[in-house]
């Protein structure tokens, strides 16, 4: 049990930054399924700058240029040429599958695996104290430095959000567009920025997956942008939503992958489960609301 | 969510495109593989070569070329259905890659029936992507949940299960590929130009693009689905029962991609192996979306898109760069396809 | 310092889309401390003009001074700096958001470098709502206020940011008569601490009761500017619709015996959480040869009678007959096949598909007409267009998409459409809003043959010179009740005062008819 609620924690995270990433353009009224391109485009980059680089830190920072340069052509196609924005993240998606295995092929010579074990594993941090308490140590001790980072980046977009006149215009840019645009201020502007924070946060979610892994597989992602998205609409696009959302999503993953060595359940059934569980809780959540929809009439 | 978007693609659909706006993204699209080889390649002049001629140099691969545009013929006629109702099916990859799974071990059960087995394979082939699509059709009806985002998760878990049935239960364990059975010999079509795998499928791709745009333009019901699409609430002020169009036109997206998958297994693959139509369901989108979901206008623009994977499929076999060159201009492509300030570039300055 | 406060000068602004110049070489001065009401008929250029001075709109020439200096106002920025503001008639306000909230956005009172101090915000907002005498909670969610109160919060917002300068653009259309004598009291008191007001509105009782100059448009241009007191509201409305509109149009009596076509009895609409039926026991006969006229201002019924008659509200109580077939539970799909034909007021959401032909968009009701064995004629559907649009004169072909027509055009054929498939009763919603004298009167002389040829017309709309000028029998509605029923002599005699009075409630339902 305790093993299972560790792997929850560690599975969620980059789940969690992601649709942190999202929450921002989310909330600035643009649809941004580009999440899953810009992780992957983050897992290749920072392990490709770590490995260059024979340094973790600056990897991961020329990962997150390099993802913020794809979020800069999604914006500048998006809210200057005045693209779709889904396509246009489509568009993202299939760029970065496509470009993450063609560099890969042109500086490794290899379209598939790709493992560095130069880089060496990530440290894991125990927390003095917490750990020795029951069931929560084991669940929040022991984990890399990205999964204690996210939490610090979760309080600070909650706090950016809702305490700032940005995160106030933000908001309002997705809330009601006229209202900004009738005091002089510019929808665009909040959510060109917000592209770059959810390419940001993606950038962080797509190192975690590789610099754990020691290695990039190509699509590595998997739909986790996808998930992301719904762990937003899950979490009733709040913070501490979006922390519930992918806790339960990571715990979901963690159980099955515990199902799939226990009762040798077949790996693609279980990979299915988080796609059905998803399905069902949106289904449920659209029930809700329509319910709620059909009182107030 | 919705309504933003439908005022989107609303605007997407009435636009009319200009001449110049199509050329400018097409130029950038073949800029892009001209970047693409002088910074990959060692040799760019060759790569270039066999990515531009290679697809027509002689008729296997000319045919190879028009066989892959059969599965994103069908797709996209799929999604223009549903896009003309105003539901998006982005569920293309598992409804083609379950309705191809169904059509083959269907086929395979029903070996002994001769024509009658060929035809019920593929109907329950096309009805199985077709549920698919409309289950999440009917979650829109009842309850308003966002079809967008339920094609896609039930088409995602569909592929798993769909892969986890090809390994397991319906391998076959005579060949050393993970896949089905393969259909019999008297049910798969006849090749039509020797020795590439183009099979008269075409035919069927052509046959049905027709019958696309007969039902659109032509029926009642095709009127009323589009009229449904373009404005919900004048169908209704006009008395178009309004339920039903968020149901059947999706059932009919979702049998088209599912046809399409029995009609890529009838013709080329005779088996359904693991992951083999990954990728084609995102095509066939991307080829209705640069149609601007007219069905005629699909043929020319699944051309255009089996033309780049043939190149870069080419380039990849005869030179030293990969295939996924084709997924970087093929994005391209889709950055550009929808941006509305492109589409103005030479038409008079009017009304958006 | 001079005594004026704003000098617009030789504006001229044209719409690209429609080409259509919507102010076309206007000047307007407005003095410190006074209340202007700008006035004109729907598409006069008020708002384009207003929308100008609040750096909305670019105009293609001409001048603006601010207290007496010359000024470039290229955004609302621009213009809340120079001490302008301006209220929408569709509120810029987020439901979402708490009042402080919203009146904050975009100047928000910093704790630091980086927060907001929320405190202050509702401190400073507080003292704004004080000062001025308003009545709403700054830690309110904006989205549970009463337009009223909604209404209070966008003029907060811009004392907020210090302006002298207010522009309001008709800020009563949506509000009770309660409502509108406070905000009048709130106006008076804001122009004695010195700030101008300009009020855009075409009621003329109201340009009466709260302005001291009034500027009049027609058509793009300036008619010309009044002290208030030296026009009487003839003269006001004679200024505004120019001398080309006659009000009376000729009719000749209906000879033929009236037959009941619809009756609604006790008809209500009720919805949840709302303390007031929008619709109270509506109770009326429509009957053949005759205009049936609806009267209300906004808010009133009118919006719901329209609904309920489309068939996309559901009644609450009542009964609705045709003909004595019960179709109070019909929707818009059975009440077509019931012979409904109906010109809605919402003529591009509702009454129109733009993105498609007008051949398409004139067959959508009779198109089981227009196919056979589920095939579509086409042959048949462009004759019909054809015919249609050489019947009405619509400037357009049969295959363009109708959203590239003009307002008017699109308005004929909406018209078109029905009446070519109406069977005994036609709905007409706001029939002219937003055209042209022209097709004013086209819409009109339609709506008379209709009656001739023994139609029942039933006509909703605000405009009262239509309602006057065109019904048999006028139902007039006040907080969603019949309140007056007037017809033959009563109603050549009525005034357009007694009409506004029975229309705020000001008089019970006097002529029980039936």
């Amino acid at each position: 049990m305790n093993a299972l609620l560790h792997s929850a924690v560690a599975i969620m995270t980059p789940l969690l930054l992601a649709a942190m990433g999202g929450l921002f353009t989310e909330l600035s009224g643009m649809l941004n399924i580009a999440l899953e391109g810009l992780m992957l485009m983050g897992a290749f980059s920072s392990i490709v700058f770590t490995y260059l680089s024979g340094s973790m830190i600056w990897g991961v920072l020329l990962g997150i240029v390099a993802t913020m340069l794809l979020a800069t052509l999604l914006a500048v196609v998006t809210l200057n040429l005045k693209s779709n924005v889904f396509i246009t993240g489509l568009a993202t998606n299939l760029l970065a599958s496509g470009l993450t295995i063609v560099l890969s092929f042109r500086l490794f010579g290899n379209k598939g695996v790709v493992v560095f074990d130069r880089i060496g594993s990530l440290p894991r941090w125990d927390i003095p104290l917490v750990s020795d308490i029951p069931v929560l140590g084991a669940m929040i001790s022991g984990h890399s430095p990205f999964v204690y980072l996210s939490w610090v980046l979760l309080a600070l977009s909650s706090w950016v959000l809702y305490k700032t006149p940005f995160g106030l215009r933000l908001r309002a840019a997705g809330l009601h567009e006229k209202t900004l645009v009738s005091l002089g201020l510019s929808p665009s502007a909040y959510r060109f920025i917000a592209f770059l924070v959810s390419a940001f946060a993606c950038a962080i979610a797509g190192a975690v997956l590789t610099l754990n892994l020691g290695a990039f597989v190509p699509n590595i992602t998997s739909g986790k942008g996808w998930i992301a998205l719904v762990v937003i609409f899950l979490g009733q696009k709040k913070p501490l939503g979006l922390l519930g959302a992918s806790l339960v999503f990571g715990f979901a993953d963690a159980f099955s992958n515990y199902a799939q060595g226990a009762w040798n359940v077949p790996a693609d059934f279980i990979l299915a489960i988080p796609y059905l569980f998803t399905l069902l809780a949106m289904v449920i959540v659209s029930i809700h609301a329509d319910w709620k929809e059909r009182i107030k009439r | 969510m919705n309504d933003r978007m439908d005022r989107r693609w609303k605007r997407f659909l009435g636009v009319p495109r200009s001449a110049l706006g199509s050329l400018v993204i097409l130029f950038i699209a073949l800029a892009a593989v001209f970047l693409l080889s002088f910074l990959l390649s060692k040799t760019p002049a060759r790569t270039l070569r066999y990515f531009f001629i290679g697809p027509l140099q002689n008729t296997y691969y000319l045919g190879n070329m028009l066989n892959t545009s059969i599965p994103l013929i069908f797709g996209a006629l799929g999604v223009s259905l549903a896009m003309r109702a105003g539901s998006f099916n982005l569920g293309g990859e598992g409804q083609l890659y379950g309705g191809a799974f169904i059509a083959t071990v269907s086929a395979v059960a029903m070996a002994g029936w001769g024509i009658a087995g060929v035809i019920c394979a593929i109907v329950l082939g096309a009805v199985t992507g077709g549920v698919m699509a409309a289950f999440s059709g009917y979650l829109r009806m009842k309850w308003q949940t966002n079809e967008l985002i339920t094609t896609f998760l039930l088409s995602n878990a569909v592929s798993l299960v769909v892969g986890y049935l090809i390994a397991g239960p319906f391998m076959d364990p005579t060949t050393n590929l993970i896949a089905t059975r393969k259909i019999p010999e008297s049910f798969r079509f006849s090749r039509i130009l020797e020795p590439s795998n183009l099979s008269s499928a075409l035919v069927m791709a052509l046959v049905m693009t027709v019958v696309v745009h007969l039902y659109l333009y032509r029926t009642k019901s095709g009127y009323e689905l589009r009229m449904y699409g373009l404005n919900p609430r004048f169908a209704r002020y006009g008395g178009i029962n309004s339920g039903s169009y968020l149901v059947l036109p999706m059932f009919l997206s979702g049998a088209l991609y599912g046809l399409g998958g029995a009609m890529a297994i009838f013709g080329t693959y005779y088996a359904c192996m693991k992951d083999f139509s990954v990728g084609m369901g995102w095509n066939a989108l991307a080829v209705a979306l640069i149609a601007r979901f007219r069905p005629v206008a699909i043929i020319p623009a699944a051309l255009f898109f089996a033309y780049i994977e043939s190149g870069a499929r080419n380039a990849m076999l005869h030179s030293d760069v990969t295939f996924e060159i084709a997924s970087i201009v093929q994005s391209v492509v889709f950055f550009l396809v929808t941006s509305s300030v492109l589409q103005r570039i030479g038409t008079k300055r009017g009304r958006g | 310092m001079s005594d004026t406060a704003v000098t617009m000068h030789d504006i001229v602004k044209t719409y690209r889309e429609t080409g259509r110049c919507a102010n076309d070489h206007v000047d307007l001065t407005v003095g410190r401390g006074e209340i202007l009401c700008l006035t004109g008929e729907n598409g006069a250029g008020k708002t384009t003009l207003m929308k100008v001075l609040y750096g909305m709109e670019k105009p293609e020439s001409g001048t603006i001074a601010v207290m007496g200096k010359r000024v470039k106002i290229d955004s609302p920025l621009d213009a809340n700096r120079l001490g302008i503001g301006m209220v929408h008639q569709h509120f810029m306000l987020v439901d979402e958001y708490t009042v402080a909230q919203n009146v904050i956005l975009g100047r928000e009172p910093m704790h630091n470098r980086f927060t907001i101090d929320a405190d202050a915000a509702k401190r400073l907002v507080d003292e704004v709502i004080h000062a001025h005498g308003f009545s709403i909670d700054p830690s309110a969610r904006v989205g549970s206020l009463t337009v009223g109160q909604k209404q209070q919060v966008e003029i907060v917002k811009m004392l907020y940011r210090d302006v002298d300068i207010l522009i309001l653009d008709e800020p009563t259309a949506v509000l009770t008569e309660q409502e509108t004598a406070s905000l009048f009291e709130t106006l008076r008191t804001l122009r004695d601490t010195g700030k101008s007001l300009i009020l855009i509105t075409h009621k003329l009782h109201e340009i009466k009761a709260i302005s001291d100059r009034v500027a009049i448009m027609r058509q793009g241009r300036m008619v010309g500017q009044f002290e208030t007191a030296s026009v009487d509201e003839r003269e006001l409305a004679g200024l505004m619709m120019g001398k080309s509109f006659s009000p009376a149009i000729e009719k000749t009596p209906y000879g033929r015996k009236q037959e009941t076509v619809l009756r609604f009895a006790q008809v209500s609409v009720v919805r949840r959480n709302q303390g007031r039926p929008m619709l109270k026991d509506v109770s009326f006969v429509a009957r053949t040869g005759e205009i049936l006229g609806f009267a209300g201002v906004g808010g009133n019924g009118l919006g719901e009678l329209e609904s309920v008659l489309a068939g996309t509200l559901p009644i609450s109580g009542g009964t609705i007959t045709h003909r004595g077939k019960d179709i109070s539970k019909s929707d818009a799909h059975r009440l077509r096949e019931c012979g409904l034909a109906y010109v809605p007021s919402d003529r591009l959401k509702v009454g129109s598909a733009l993105e498609a032909s007008v051949s398409e968009n004139l067959i959508i009701a009779a198109r089981k007409r227009f196919s056979r064995h589920g095939m579509m004629r086409g042959k048949h559907i462009m004759q019909h267009a054809r015919t249609l649009i050489d019947t009405y004169s619509v400037q357009g072909t049969a295959d363009m998409p109708i959203g590239t027509l003009s307002g008017g055009n699109i308005q004929k054929v909406i018209l078109a459409r029905e009446i070519a498939q109406y069977r005994d009763y036609i709905v007409f919603s706001e029939p002219t809003w937003g055209l042209d004298i022209a097709s004013s009167k086209f819409v009109h002389t339609q709506m008379i043959a209709l009656r001739d040829a023994g139609a029942s017309v039933l006509l909703l709309s605000s405009n009262l010179d239509e309602i006057l000028s065109l019904s048999d029998r006028v139902l007039i509605f006040s907080r969603g009740s019949i309140v007056a029923e007037l017809e033959g002599e009563r109603l050549h005699t009525v005034t357009k005062e007694e009409m506004g009075a029975y229309m705020l409630g000001m008089h019970v339902r006097e002529a029980a008819h039936e």
